[in-house]
């Protein structure tokens, strides 16, 4: 009896690795920088990002692109590149999810990219581009979120450790931005738990969604 | 049983011996390669005194990996697990890219060595992943297999045929072809939706044949329940021989009907799982296998297909094949311990019933048409969701 009770030890351990995620497990590694550029009238009107990308990913992405032979990986060499990425990000509302603090359900919408541009720097590649909000939105009257990340989990996005979300523009008085992390100490295994089984099995899954990272965009007026 | 271990070993030992002959062989290729070459048996002029370890992160290590992120945590105690999950994986693929450079840099012997225990360890990690086929074999094993050594050797060749695909495709697009990254992962993406679509039709394939045996043995019951009732009431599944035994009295006891037949599929029905798994063990069962293993393996492993590329960018493509391999042979051992780990579940399962002929043949059922059908299920799901937007990275 001793035996079987350590054989379905064994088993439910083995069963419990088994049931990791699929998504547990991402392939690309994103440092983000972001900027959120606010216009004349201290509303803000779109997010500047600047995603930093790991070295395999990056030896993947510009494999074949140095179409002239010289080393350098130019801005003109990486434009394919860059345009495959941001019309495939459109797909996935290019990772960037904008809402009030109060409302995290409702996203606000963006438009696509004004600009967008690769550069390559010490064996990493870098993606810059600028999302227009829809509507512009006034941070003093109610707190902005951004979040950053892949519901998936194929892509694992961080914020930068240095100066991860700037403000740009004209911004009110009394505006800051910082970064929240989830916080691993609260209660949401139930939660969590039924995510992970389900995320492996379609594909709008949400694991991702646990590791979002959050910059918080307020303004004090006194 | 000791066959089944010198055949398991024989296979462990083989892709062993094929990594790391790779890496020698690479090694001294490298030597060639290299106009001027740090010697193999000696320190390189510009190396640093102390070699630093491959396992640990090392400050002067050569590499400009992407700028420090906030380190990634989710909340709750799986949130946790996830999150360390995850920042493994992250630090041995940077710890990866390292072992490569340092071929480069360092002794190569050394360097080598390090880099294929590396990719060993990155390799047993990351099967924990999705695409190494450990739901698919996992359930194939447990509805089919009646060995682990079987289990274990399906797991080993689907892990080494997913490595001589990455090899091959970017051997083929990077290096013959002179592709892009975007050609690659293209290629990558296509693979994947065709191995997925051949895995729901294993799937199907495999619980149709489960079907019809079933449905057959029934009507066989049901046509003459004296010879196949008694029997599924025995406890005797534990001693084979002692099955045959009573089956030839059987005979004798029934000789009426068209005995043949019915002879065989009574034989069925009184060596419950025993005979069931005894007869897929033929050539039809390697057929399956194949099936099995070539729709797993006719998708690259997305790791490898990381490092090789990473490497040929180094200029040290061999060292990507040769991780490939090393890698390869960590995502088997993960793989065959979770189809070793369902077989075990299997057989706990069939000793709770504490021999009950009944409860045993409920179990193979239950193990026989659900793996199948679970096969058929993450098959048809991931192919749907491989036609999904193709991803931006």
């Amino acid at each position: 009896m001793g035996t079987n009770v350590n054989v379905g030890l064994f088993c439910a351990a083995i069963a419990f690795l088994a049931a990791t995620p699929a998504h547990a497990h991402p392939h690309v590694w994103a440092a983000v920088r972001s900027e959120i550029v606010f216009g004349p009238d201290h509303r803000i009107t779109g997010i500047r990002q600047a995603w930093t990308f790991d070295e395999f990913y990056t030896a993947m992405a510009v494999q074949g692109l140095d179409t002239n032979g010289d080393g350098v990986f130019s801005k003109t060499e990486l434009e394919p590149l860059a345009k495959v990425n941001v019309d495939s990000l459109k797909d996935f509302d290019y990772f960037t999810f904008v809402h009030f603090g109060d409302d995290e359900d409702h996203n606000l919408p963006l438009k696509p990219p004004v600009d967008y541009w690769l550069t390559y720097d010490k064996g990493v590649l870098t993606l810059h581009f600028t999302l227009p909000l829809e509507t512009p939105v006034d941070p003093a009257k109610r707190e902005v979120q951004m979040d950053v990340y892949d519901p998936s989990f194929f892509v694992a996005f961080g914020f930068a450790k240095d100066d991860p979300v700037k403000l740009a523009g004209t911004p009110g008085k009394g505006c800051s931005a910082t970064v929240k992390l989830p916080d691993p100490g609260s209660e949401e295994d139930a939660k969590a738990l039924s995510e992970a089984f389900f995320s492996q099995l379609g594909p709008n899954s949400n694991f991702g969604s646990q590791f979002a990272q959050t910059a918080i965009i307020k303004c004090v007026t006194n | 049983m000791r066959h089944e271990l010198g055949a398991i070993t024989r296979a462990v030992i083989g892709l062993a011996l094929a990594g790391g002959l790779m890496l020698v062989v690479g090694a001294c290729c490298a030597e060639a390669e290299t106009p001027a070459p740090p010697s193999a048996f000696g320190p390189p002029p510009t190396a640093p005194s102390a070699a630093p370890s491959p396992f640990t992160a090392s400050p002067q290590a050569p590499s400009a990996f992407a700028p420090q992120a906030a380190p990634l945590q989710a909340p709750g105690l799986f949130g946790a697990f996830f999150s360390w999950v995850v920042d493994t994986q992250q630090t041995m693929q940077r710890e990866l890219a390292n072992g490569v450079k340092r071929l480069k840099t360092e002794n190569a012997f050394a360097a080598a060595a390090g880099l294929a225990a590396l990719s060993f360890l990155y390799g047993v990690v990351h099967a924990v992943g999705p695409g190494h086929g450990k739901t698919i074999i996992s359930s194939y094993v447990v509805a089919n297999e009646q060995t682990v050594r079987r289990g274990v050797i399906i797991s080993f060749i689907a892990a080494a045929l997913q490595a001589m695909t990455a090899v091959a495709l970017v051997g083929v697009l990077a290096i013959a072809l002179n592709a892009s990254g975007m050609a690659i992962k293209s290629w990558t993406l296509q693979l994947e939706s065709v191995s997925y679509a051949l895995i729901a039709l294993v799937g199907l394939w495999l619980l149709t044949t489960q079907l019809v045996r079933i449905w057959r043995r029934r009507q066989d019951a049901a046509a003459d329940p004296v010879v196949a009732l008694p029997h599924a009431e025995q406890d005797d599944y534990h001693d084979h021989h002692h099955d045959h035994d009573h089956h030839a009295h059987d005979h004798d006891h029934h000789p009426g009907g068209d005995s043949h037949h019915h002879h065989h599929h009574a034989e069925g029905e009184v060596c419950h799982h025993v005979v069931d798994a005894q007869s897929v063990s033929g050539p039809m069962s390697w057929r399956k296998i194949a099936a099995v293993v070539f729709s797993v393996g006719v998708r690259p492993c997305s790791g490898a297909i990381l490092v090789l590329v990473f490497a040929l960018t180094q200029g040290l493509f061999w060292a990507g094949v040769a991780a490939t391999f090393a890698m390869a042979f960590g995502t088997a051992l993960t793989v065959a311990a979770l189809a070793t780990a369902a077989l075990c579940s299997r057989e706990l399962a069939l000793k709770l019933g504490r021999g009950g002929g009944a409860w045993a043949n409920a179990v193979w059922m239950t193990c026989a048409l659900g793996g199948s059908a679970l096969i058929l299920l993450f098959g048809a799901t991931l192919f749907a969701a491989s036609l999904g937007p193709a991803r931006p990275f």
